[in-house]
């Protein structure tokens, strides 16, 4: 049995006894038609996962317990995600693990208008004091996801506190500009071979899809050309086509004219009438003759 | 009617046209029936001589019975049958007189297709009447103001020129394609026509006209603001520099692959003669006025 056959088992026998999985059930029951707290809990995971920070809910007294266990699930299993940023070597994975956090912070910030209307909502179970705290909560969150740390604010914060709680930042030190000080340290040269070797190849990149569109732009203009020259040709079938249309239309007017008028009820009768005639005189003679 | 003998069937027609003691009036629309039958007939039967003779009358016949119309589809179908039996000056002569009576009719499109038709099948064999018949297409579409459909007409004449290796004519057939472009406003064709005028001119070791070229070319707007005024300029600046490298990097690219095929493999083989030699010309011409003495 091959290794996907074995996922595939896995993954259907996890589903079909889902209703035994703790976790999962306690996820979906826990807030049941409440649908604030259930967004409010979601907001709390995101700033959990960007912060790493250990969390306590202030409210809805059922799911307290709950909730705690899952936060602590969430805090020792999710991805330090700040904290790796700050403590990130390689600059470029971390600039990219800060953007990843704004990102994060950018879709939080949208969500509390949706909390907020959320939250003046009546839900059953629920006193006038629970509702008043859930507003409180709601104001306090946007407070909460700009201190998360991303690599602008922490900077800044730090920068601002106090110049000399940083005694590495230094301005225009005197007798350390000796040759070593400008000298590229190892990093610093491959950083920019890198730099250097992925811009020829965005260069390429480039290259390449400029040619694609030539060929597009060529064939555009041509098929443009085409259909204009097609344009006057189409009128000219679009008269024909009337003219004879009209055409037809008359001749079949003329057409059921004509053979209503033959095939009137009057000649018919008058057929009929001459054909008795004509036989009334042939036994007239019939029996003259015998 | 005796359906199975085309033979008899011409034999009978004809009878019915000679006039004789007894027949007064030739009966042409008997005959003409009679004539077209037997053509049928004979091109079931894969007899092209007797087909073509039929089809004549046939359109004769029609002549007489005063149907341009008519006359000139059967001329057209004998051209073919000419064209088949490679009996070349026949088939020109068809083809021009189908087209004149396509005129009769007050249509000159088919007019022209007709002359088209010919010019291609007389490409290979007759390639001087062929430059006739195109040019003559071309002058009935743009009297009709049809212009748009000359540009096939147009470009399949210059590669007849390019084959005859007649340049210049090549050339001035691109620019008129050019002017009627513009007529249409077709700037898309126009300036490739234009570039195709100037790689010809280049491919004919002309660097003095292909410049001119060039020059008249840059006062049309259109032109100026395309993307092939811009390889122009890149070629002829390669050429003046005489840099080889370059030449053959812009033949290859994508501007020039948009042109007809026959001018790409003109282009392809660029640059043709010395290059340098041009180099030098220009070199020499440019230092001269620059005297500090001549204080004029």
């Amino acid at each position: 049995m091959s290794v996907v056959d074995i996922l595939f088992r896995v993954d259907t026998i996890c589903h079909k006894y889902e209703k035994y999985d703790i976790d999962k059930q306690r996820e979906l029951n826990a807030y049941g038609d409440d649908i604030f707290a259930r967004l409010y809990a979601a907001v709390e995971n995101a700033i959990q996962t960007a912060l790493n920070v250990p969390f306590f809910p202030l409210f809805s007294s059922v799911s307290v317990a709950f909730l705690l266990l899952l936060l602590h699930i969430h805090v020792f299993i999710s991805m330090q995600k700040s904290e790796a940023a700050l403590t990130e070597n390689n600059r470029a994975a971390g600039a990219a693990l800060n953007a990843e956090v704004r990102r994060t912070k950018g879709r939080l910030m949208d969500e509390i208008p949706k909390l907020r209307k959320l939250a003046n909502k009546k839900v059953k179970g629920l006193t006038k004091e629970d509702i008043a705290v859930r507003q409180d909560l709601v104001l306090a969150l946007p407070e909460r996801i700009e201190a998360i740390p991303d690599g602008i604010t922490g900077i800044q914060t730090a920068g601002w506190s106090s110049n000399s709680s940083q005694p590495q930042i230094k301005f225009d030190s005197e007798g350390q500009l000796d040759s070593d000080y400008f000298q590229q340290s190892e990093e610093s040269s491959q950083f920019r071979q890198e730099y250097e070797m992925r811009r020829m190849k965005q260069d390429e990149g480039l290259d390449i899809i400029s040619e694609g569109l030539d060929t597009l732009k060529n064939l555009a203009s041509d098929m443009n050309e085409e259909l204009d020259r097609q344009v006057p040709l189409m009128d000219e079938i679009d008269a024909k086509v009337d003219r004879a249309a009209a055409d037809v239309r008359n001749t079949n007017v003329r057409l059921k004219k004509t053979l209503t008028e033959i095939r009137s009820s009057r000649n018919f009768c008058i057929d009929i009438i001459l054909l008795c005639v004509l036989l009334g005189i042939v036994m007239y003679l019939y029996n003259a003759l015998k | 009617m005796a359906a199975s003998d085309p033979n008899k069937l011409i034999s009978k027609a004809d009878k019915l046209t000679r006039l004789s003691l007894t027949r007064w009036n030739a009966d042409w629309k008997s005959a003409t029936v009679l004539y077209e039958q037997a053509a049928n007939g004979f091109r079931v039967a894969r007899d092209y001589v007797n087909a073509k003779i039929a089809y004549e009358k046939a359109s004769k016949g029609q002549e007489m019975l005063a149907s341009p119309w008519d006359a000139a589809k059967h001329l057209e179908s004998a051209a073919a049958l000419a064209k088949d039996l490679s009996n070349w000056q026949e088939v020109g002569d068809f083809y021009r007189r189908a087209s004149e009576l396509y005129m009769e009719c007050g249509r000159p499109q088919p007019a022209s297709d007709a002359l088209a038709k010919g010019a291609r099948a007389l490409e290979d064999s007759m390639s001087e009447e062929a430059i006739q018949l195109y040019t003559d297409a071309c002058t009935i579409l743009e009297d009709d103001g049809r212009e748009q459909m000359a540009f096939d007409l147009y470009r399949a004449a210059t590669n007849v020129y390019i084959k005859l290796e007649k340049y210049t004519d090549a050339a001035s057939f691109m620019l008129r394609l050019g002017l009627a472009a513009d007529k249409c406003n077709a700037s898309n064709s126009q300036c490739k026509a234009y570039l195709s005028a100037i790689i010809i001119y280049l491919y004919a070791h002309d660097f003095k006209q292909a410049q001119q070229c060039y020059n008249d070319c840059y006062q049309i707007d259109a032109f100026v603001r395309s993307d092939q005024n811009r390889c122009a300029s890149k070629l002829l600046a390669a050429y003046s520099d005489g840099d080889v490298e370059e030449i053959k990097r812009i033949a290859q690219s994508s501007t020039i692959s948009n042109l007809d095929h026959v001018i790409i493999r003109l282009a392809r083989k660029l640059p043709t003669g010395d290059v340098s030699a041009l180099k030098s010309d220009n070199a020499e011409d440019e230092e001269q006025p620059l005297d500090e003495d001549d204080l004029t």
